[in-house]
Order: C-alpha cells, then sequence, then structure tokens
C-alpha cells in the first residue's frame, strides 16, 4: 500500500543536494545574464540619444537628453516637487485601482449567480467599455472637482469594466466537472461560490489587476491633464506646454517609475494569495 | 439527444458492478444521470426504493480527472465534503488524516496537489470520496489515466477498502480486465441506442481484493475473453 507513497518520496529526493543547488546556481546566473543585458540596452540606447544631442542645440532642445533629464531629476528630487507629484499621482491611481477593481470583481463575480441577469445586462458593460475614458474627463471634472476626487473617479473608470470582464470570465471558466463534484458533495450555490469559483477566478482576476495598474494610471494622468494644480500629469502637461522638452521626460521617468512600482506591489499582492503557485 | 435507450439495473448493498461498453455508448451519460446531476429524459431512478430527486445524498462521486483543488492541500482536499457538509473542524481533520494514511499518503498531507504524482493525486482523490462515508460509490474510469503499476495499487486499495465497510460501488470502464478483477457483477452495455447486452456475474475465488491474484484464475482469462468478444460483436466498423 505504501509503494507510491515512496516512490513518490523518491521521486523528491532522486535530485541529489549539491545537483539540486547547481541547477538554482544556473538558473541564478541565467537570469543575472538577462538583466545585465537589459543593463547594457538601456545603457546603449542612451549613449546613443546623448551623443546624438551633444553638439546640436536644435536637437536638444526638440529631444531632449538623458543628461539635462537626469538634471532635471535631481533638480525636482531637491525642491521635493518629485516625490510630491509621484505622490499625488500615485494616491490618485492606487485609490482608483482599489476601488474599480473592488467594483468591477464584485460585480463580475455576483453575475456568475445568475446567467439570466448576465445575459440582461452584456450589452450595457459592453457600451461601457467601448466609451473612451478621456471623453468622459471634462465630464467628471465638472462634477467631482479639480481636486483629487475628479482623479480617483477618472481612475476607477478605467479599471471597472475590464475588472467586471475579467474576473466574470474567470468564474465563467470554473470546470464543470467540479461543480457536480461539489453537487455530489451536498454543496449549496453560496458554497460553491466561496469555495469553488471565487479561488479559480482568482488566476484571472491578478491578470486582470496586473493589466488595470496601468489603466488606473492612464485615467489618473487624463484627469490631472485636464484640471489640476498637482500631480505628474500636471507636471507633464506644464512642461510640454513651457517646451520644456527634458522635464517632461523626467517626469515620465517617475511615472514609469510608480508604473513599475505598483505592478511590482500587484505581484507581490499575488504571490501572498495564490501560495500553491508559487511551490517549486 | 437520444443516448440510453431502454435498460434497467439495480445495484445491491455491498456490491461492485462494473459497466463496460464502446466508447462512445452513454456510460458516463448513464453515471451522470444515477448521481443526479443530469435529470433523465424519461425513466426513474431509485435510491433505496424511493424515486430519486436531485443529487442522492451518502453518494461519492470520483472521475478520471481527479479534480483536485490546486489552492488546497492534499488534507484539505480530502476536508473538502466534510467542511460541505459541516461536520467540526477536529474530527473533520482526524477522519481526514486516518484516511490519508490508510491510502498510504502519510506525509504528504501538507503538499499541494502540482506537487504530487497521478497516482498520489488519485488518491487524495479516493480519500476525499472515502472520507464522507459514502454508501454507493460512482465511479468514472478512475484509474484510467494511471500506469499499470499505480493502477493495481489503487485497484488493490479501493477494493480492500470498499469491501471493508461493505460500501457499494458502481464503476464505468473501459478496461475489461479492471472490470472482472474488481467486481461482483459486470454489465455488457451495446452500442446506442444503449442497452444491456449481457450480465456477468463475476464468480473468481479467493481473495478479492488482490487484483493480481484474480488475474491467475483461470476464470478471469474466460471472462475477459468473453466480454471482449462481446464488445467486438457490438463495435462499429
Amino acid at each position: 500500500m505504501n509503494d507510491d507513497a515512496s516512490e513518490g518520496q523518491l521521486q523528491r529526493s532522486s535530485l541529489p543536494k549539491n545537483a539540486r543547488r547547481a541547477r538554482l546556481r544556473a538558473r541564478v546566473l541565467a537570469r543575472a545574464g538577462i538583466f545585465a543585458s537589459q543593463i547594457g540596452l538601456l545603457a546603449v540606447l542612451l549613449w546613443l540619444w546623448e551623443s546624438a544631442t551633444a553638439h546640436d542645440r536644435q536637437a536638444a532642445f526638440l529631444f531632449g537628453s538623458p543628461s539635462a533629464i537626469f538634471g532635471f531629476l535631481v533638480k525636482m528630487w531637491r525642491d521635493g516637487s518629485l516625490f510630491r507629484d509621484t505622490y499625488v499621482t500615485g494616491v490618485e491611481t492606487l485609490l482608483g485601482f482599489l476601488l474599480g477593481n473592488v467594483i468591477g470583481t464584485s460585480i463580475g463575480l455576483s453575475l456568475w449567480y445568475s446567467q439570466s441577469v448576465a445575459r440582461v445586462v452584456q450589452p450595457f458593460i459592453i457600451a461601457l467599455g467601448s466609451i473612451p475614458i478621456i471623453a468622459l474627463a471634462p465630464i467628471m471634472i465638472i462634477w467631482f472637482g479639480t481636486g483629487l476626487m475628479s482623479k480617483v473617479v477618472m481612475a476607477t473608470l478605467s479599471v471597472v469594466v475590464v475588472a467586471l470582464i475579467t474576473s466574470y470570465k474567470g468564474a465563467l471558466s470554473v470546470d464543470p466537472d467540479k461543480i457536480s463534484l461539489f453537487r455530489t458533495l451536498g454543496a449549496t450555490k453560496g458554497q460553491i461560490f466561496h469555495r469553488l469559483v471565487i479561488p479559480s477566478a482568482l488566476t484571472d482576476i491578478f491578470a486582470g489587476l496586473r493589466l488595470t495598474v496601468g489603466f488606473a494610471l492612464i485615467g489618473a494622468i487624463i484627469g490631472e491633464f485636464m484640471s489640476s494644480s498637482e500631480g505628474l500629469g500636471h507636471a507633464i502637461f506644464k512642461a510640454g506646454s513651457l517646451y520644456n522638452i527634458p522635464k517632461v521626460f523626467a517626469a515620465l521617468v517617475a511615472t514609469i517609475a510608480l508604473a513599475l512600482f505598483l505592478t511590482w506591489l500587484v505581484g507581490q499582492l499575488e504571490r501572498l494569495l495564490t501560495p500553491w503557485r508559487n511551490v517549486p | 439527444m437520444h443516448v440510453i435507450g431502454d435498460l434497467s439495473l439495480s445495484l445491491g448493498q455491498a456490491e461492485i458492478v462494473s459497466i463496460v461498453g464502446p466508447s462512445g455508448c452513454g456510460k458516463s451519460t448513464l453515471l451522470n444521470v444515477v448521481s443526479g446531476i443530469i435529470p433523465p429524459d424519461s425513466g426513474e431512478i431509485r435510491w433505496y426504493g424511493e424515486p430519486l430527486a436531485g443529487v442522492p445524498a451518502r453518494a461519492g462521486y470520483m472521475l478520471q480527472k481527479d479534480l483536485l483543488l490546486p489552492w488546497r492541500t492534499a488534507i484539505q482536499n480530502v476536508l473538502l465534503g466534510l467542511e460541505i457538509q459541516g461536520v467540526k473542524a477536529d474530527a473533520a481533520r482526524n477522519r481526514a488524516e486516518i484516511m490519508l494514511d490508510r491510502l498510504g499518503l502519510h506525509g504528504f498531507a501538507a503538499s499541494y496537489p502540482s506537487t504530487l504524482s497521478g497516482g498520489m493525486r488519485q488518491r487524495v482523490a479516493l480519500a476525499r470520496t472515502l472520507v464522507t462515508d459514502p454508501e454507493v460509490m460512482l465511479l468514472d474510469e478512475p484509474f484510467a489515466a494511471l500506469d499499470f503499476q499505480s493502477k493495481l495499487l489503487i485497484e488493490n486499495d479501493t477494493a480492500t477498502l470498499v469491501r471493508a465497510e461493505k460500501r457499494s460501488v458502481l464503476l464505468i470502464t473501459h478496461d475489461v480486465e479492471e472490470a472482472v478483477s474488481m467486481s461482483d457483477r459486470v454489465i455488457v452495455l451495446s452500442q446506442r441506442p444503449t442497452r444491456i447486452l449481457r450480465v456477468y456475474e463475476i464468480d473468481i475465488p479467493g481473495n478479492r481484493t488482490d487484483m493480481m491474484e484474480a488475474r491467475q484464475s483461470p476464470h478471469f482469462t474466460q471472462y475477459v475473453r468473453s466480454i471482449w468478444n462481446d464488445l467486438q460483436s457490438t463495435a462499429r466498423p
């Protein structure tokens, strides 16, 4: 009776420790190699950019240069506006991201409960999803003012439909045989929803979360473009209208850093909430 | 679509009955009707003489796919049915641990399914079915995806546990040897519209929980050959 089990143990320990360590080292080395290549590629691009604009004032004015951009980043860091603007946009994005995903995912998952309701609301959802978010910005400024609220609403709106659709798709992708299994175990619809549908949908929900980080950021920045007194979108808009191209790029660098940070945060959350997918 | 023609069968207490038939003859449909997952177009299912409405209580269900939940560890998967039935956590955990031990999975309780071999995963699925103490087990080709050795071992364990607890089993399979070695009765179905072609009462002397021993019996070969001929006679060219 224990043969299968011991076979499993055998499989587990069949790799000697040093072999496993060697494999791990190879993997770390490969990853380091990729990282080094990425840094190298970035360095080459920056060098090309810098050398092309170094002796050409017109080009330097139109395209900026890495050294000028870096100079602005240092300046913005010193006067505190770098942190301030990134913080403002970060808060708007994060609030919109959370609000949009909570609302969208709740609706998307609960649509699983009733196929007929889902069918009724489907065209409305598609219609909502097809509205270009930028077209809503002026109305949102009128309704919610020029402060934080209108940007949060813009970010929420850019997120909510995507979150709804991905989570509904996740809920629908549950293996019907697993639903049958739950039913033969005597599960109620609520138990199936809670113990099967939600965990099954997590993969799709997290795919949606990674996608909507960017969407929330776009929403917040569009909101800032329309009307604002602070934030990265405000900085980009203002610098752009003053033909200060290096400063536009400097603010863009901060925006990219913010996007990467928020994506990393979602990745950490995913690792925390889906531990079964991290097992080697 | 009319899949199943006229047929009638019954399953006695503590009896292991196998159903074999050509592929596409509606074996799985039959099992899904019996387990109440899909309602029959016509006809009737009776459990203990009572017409069946919906999913019967105290029936266990197991498929070729192990249907383990990847986000639950082995023991949490085994606990699923008990949780749904509202068994107290301590008692449930105790029962699940005993069942895992009996199926040779001691030490793997905290493993996620993705780290287990196919045979071990199917053992966890078997433990999940047995731990709810079902009176009737409905098995749809549960061991079909396993290699010969794992399959024989899990068949032995299944037969041992089922016969010791006097559970009834309805086993759908396309493996004639499995059907003969496991069962007290083998029902051979025809091509669609499905009806019963023949019924064999399997009389193999000796220990019925040892699949290798069963295979050594001369009766075994006769049954297998005869069932094989039945299947060939109904197979479509």
